[in-house]
């Protein structure tokens, strides 16, 4: 054998155990002819290396050598097995790389922020508007009827209205023009709540219309105006996809930073799942502007009404709270409203007013 | 802890470091996000064997030995069982229950089989451990005690916690060695009890505070109005409340559990304080509240730390005594555990 120091055999002290009691042994480990030894003082173990699983780096953590037919070496000196295995060949993973370096790690936290902006803002919504578009229409009607029982139930009482107002309306609704859609039936069902002025559509087509919203237009093009904006709400499957959406976000947020506070993964959630809304209400806010072009209608008249609705929700608020600002700046908290501000959506449809 | 004849202390030393485990938790989240979720069944193990690998007793590390496969099949079991469960709620309430109530019946096999997974999965200086718990015992642990706390509205419930504990440890095995659970229920009724007395406190106290801002205006109108006066202020005292009560329960919990637990001639002991605790908690809270969860690796290592250091095992003679289970190799029971899925539930 030769003598000069960087021919020496590399020796790396590790802690064996046999696997089947817990008594340790010290050992000197040490890569001879394609085998590993384990040598303790006279005695010698010898393990053909194919047949020895060493485990992955894991920041500073031990390495176990385990030995198909038995036992495992525990090994605390990283440096030493690093040029102990080097002998054998083997190099890094791509893996074991990307684990143990910062500038690695940086980049992985532009990579996810990128990632996750990039999700919540275009693939969620793109993905759960694919999905949405695909449910039968026989699942939307059910979830329609069964929301409508549960509404007449617990919240809505029968409607003031006579049948032949009604009727009218529903006349009106029927005559305007508006994309194909056959999987749905569209409807109008009449009722009244305390809720005041106001309607909204269910999953299957049903825009339930609340008296007060009727009594508060000056004219019926304005109730076809929120129809048409309701309808926009069924047709573009707004309901499903809201679903989709916001258990994605609320799911992720809960994997994320969940175990540690679910009040940490609820604040977020919220405000992730508001903007969706606000998107989805200027998407409706489109298709209502589309369908009241197409059938020679103002625009402007979705913007009037939407005004009208929200200075009696103002008044009635007033009437309620005396003591609080009802009329203070909506634009301030503009990113916690599940609607955009009715100042912007009447800039957007109607610009000439 | 005082040191008796012939025992020695030893204390879990935990050697994670946070900058070092940032590095892996950051590229598991990454590839866990860019795979849609797959990859977490590797990242788990990945978490798992840092964790288990830095934790070490009397010079001995422990090691994590579940595969991503099983884990991955336990996690689109469990992810499958949750869409059907939702979607069912979804559709008709009434075949939601049905499905519910089924899952229920499931639950205390499945959580037996987890712990099963769990406890094979883990070795310490080479030997494994085990989990010999019967799927009766799982069922009265699980369910009957948990249904029989529901009934009593919750008089029985530090009982049955303690029902859960019991199972949990008492068949737990250290090679053929058999842990031994000697906690009394009556501890369990002690901390239930001081945490509801703190709550109630806390609750009494924002009443008088609200009343107190009120009292300008009488009567019913008065409270509400300094109710509303007081709203964020009583919900920070409540937050507050809540941190130091959770804080308490868990310290006080883990070292009634672990203060109790015998592992053949040795003894656990256990004294996390719940001041540190509570410390940790909150810091750890601002840590991640402030970048965006980018915080939550070093909150871990400073969790598990707390924990871990805090509790040991004063040992009788060493520990080199431990002989595996023949039994368990023989049947290959564990291998088999092993195979079965390993579901994340926590009590």
């Amino acid at each position: 054998m030769s003598t000069s120091p960087s021919d020496l055999p590399v020796q790396v002290a590790a802690a064996y155990y046999d696997g089947q009691t817990t008594a340790g042994k010290p050992v000197q480990l040490s890569i001879a002819d394609g085998a590993l030894l384990l040598r303790n003082g006279a005695q010698e173990l010898r393990w053909p290396l194919a047949e020895v699983h060493v485990s992955e780096r894991l920041g500073d953590t031990p390495r176990l050598l385990t030995y198909a037919g038995g036992g495992h070496c525990e090994v605390n000196d990283q440096a030493g097995l690093d040029k102990l295995l080097a002998q054998s060949g083997g190099g890094r993973d791509w893996l074991d790389v990307l684990h143990h370096s910062l500038p690695w790690a940086f980049a992985a936290v532009v990579l996810v922020v990128v990632v996750f902006f990039v999700s919540y803002k275009y693939l969620l919504p793109w993905g759960a508007e694919e999905l949405a578009m695909r449910v039968p229409g026989s699942m939307l009607q059910k979830m329609g009827d069964s929301t409508l029982e549960a509404l007449d139930k617990y919240m809505l009482k029968p409607s003031k209205l006579d049948e032949a107002r009604q009727q009218a309306l529903r006349d009106a609704y029927a005559r305007l023009k508006t994309p194909l859609d056959p999987q749905l039936d569209y409807s109008i069902v009449f009722r009244s709540s305390p809720m005041g002025a106001n309607a909204f559509a269910l999953p299957n087509g049903t825009i339930v219309m609340l008296d007060g919203l009727v009594e508060l237009a000056a004219d019926d093009n304005e109730i076809l105006a929120v129809l048409a904006h309701e309808r926009g709400h069924v047709e573009r499957r707004h309901a499903m996809r809201m679903v989709l959406q916001s258990s994605a976000v609320g799911l992720l947020l809960a994997w994320y930073v969940g175990d540690v506070s679910s009040l940490l993964a609820t604040a977020p959630a919220i405000i992730m799942q508001a903007k969706y809304s606000r998107d989805m209400e200027r998407e409706a806010d489109v298709y209502a502007e589309q369908t009241m072009n197409a059938n020679g209608l103002s625009p402007c008249l979705l913007g009037t009404i939407l005004d009208k609705m929200e200075t009696a929700h103002l008044a009635k608020m007033k009437e309620k709270h005396p003591e609080a600002d009802a009329a203070k700046d909506d634009s301030a908290m503009d990113y916690l409203s599940s609607h955009p501000a009715t100042a912007e959506r009447m800039r957007l449809m109607c610009p000439g007013q | 802890m005082q040191e008796q004849l012939g025992l020695k202390n030893k204390n879990f030393e935990f050697t994670g470091k946070g900058w070092e485990y940032f590095r892996i938790w950051i590229v598991n989240l990454l590839l866990t996000i860019v795979t849609l979720g797959i990859y977490s069944a590797w990242a788990k193990v990945r978490r798992l064997q840092y964790f288990y690998r830095n934790t070490r007793l009397d010079g001995g590390s422990f090691e994590y030995h579940g595969t991503p496969m099983a884990i991955l099949k336990g996690r689109l079991i469990a992810f499958g069982l949750l869409i059907g469960y939702n979607a069912a709620f979804e559709f008709d309430p009434m075949i939601g229950l049905a499905v519910g109530g089924l899952l229920a019946l499931v639950m205390p096999w499945m959580l037996m089989r987890s712990l099963c997974f769990k406890l094979y999965n883990s070795s310490y200086r080479g030997l494994r451990f085990g989990f010999a718990g019967s799927s009766r015992g799982a069922y009265r642990a699980f369910l009957l005690y948990p249904l029989l706390a529901g009934l009593t509205l919750y008089l029985l419930a530090p009982l049955a916690h303690q029902r859960i504990k019991q199972y949990q440890f008492d068949n737990s095995r250290f090679g053929n060695t058999a842990f031994r659970f000697g906690a009394s229920p009556r501890g369990f009724y002690i901390l239930y009890l001081s945490a509801l007395a703190v709550m109630v406190g806390s609750v009494l106290l924002a009443i008088a505070l609200a009343m107190m801002l009120g009292s300008g205006a009488s009567g019913p109108a008065g409270f509400a109005a300094g109710f509303m006066l007081a709203g964020p202020f009583l919900m920070l005292i409540m937050l507050v409340a809540m941190l130091v009560v959770t804080s308490l329960f868990s310290a006080y919990m883990q070292n009634l559990v672990w203060g109790n637990t015998e592992l053949g001639p040795h003894r656990f002991f256990s004294q996390v304080s719940a001041r540190r605790l509570l410390w940790v908690r909150v810091s750890n809270f601002i840590g991640i509240a402030l970048t965006l969860g980018l915080f939550t690796p070093f909150a871990a290592v400073r969790m598990a730390r707390l924990q871990l250091e805090s509790m040991g095992l004063a040992i009788s003679g060493d520990l080199s005594g431990f002989v595996a289970d023949q039994q368990q190799q023989a049947t290959a029971a564990g291998q088999e555990a092993a195979e079965m899925f390993d579901v994340d539930i926590s009590f």
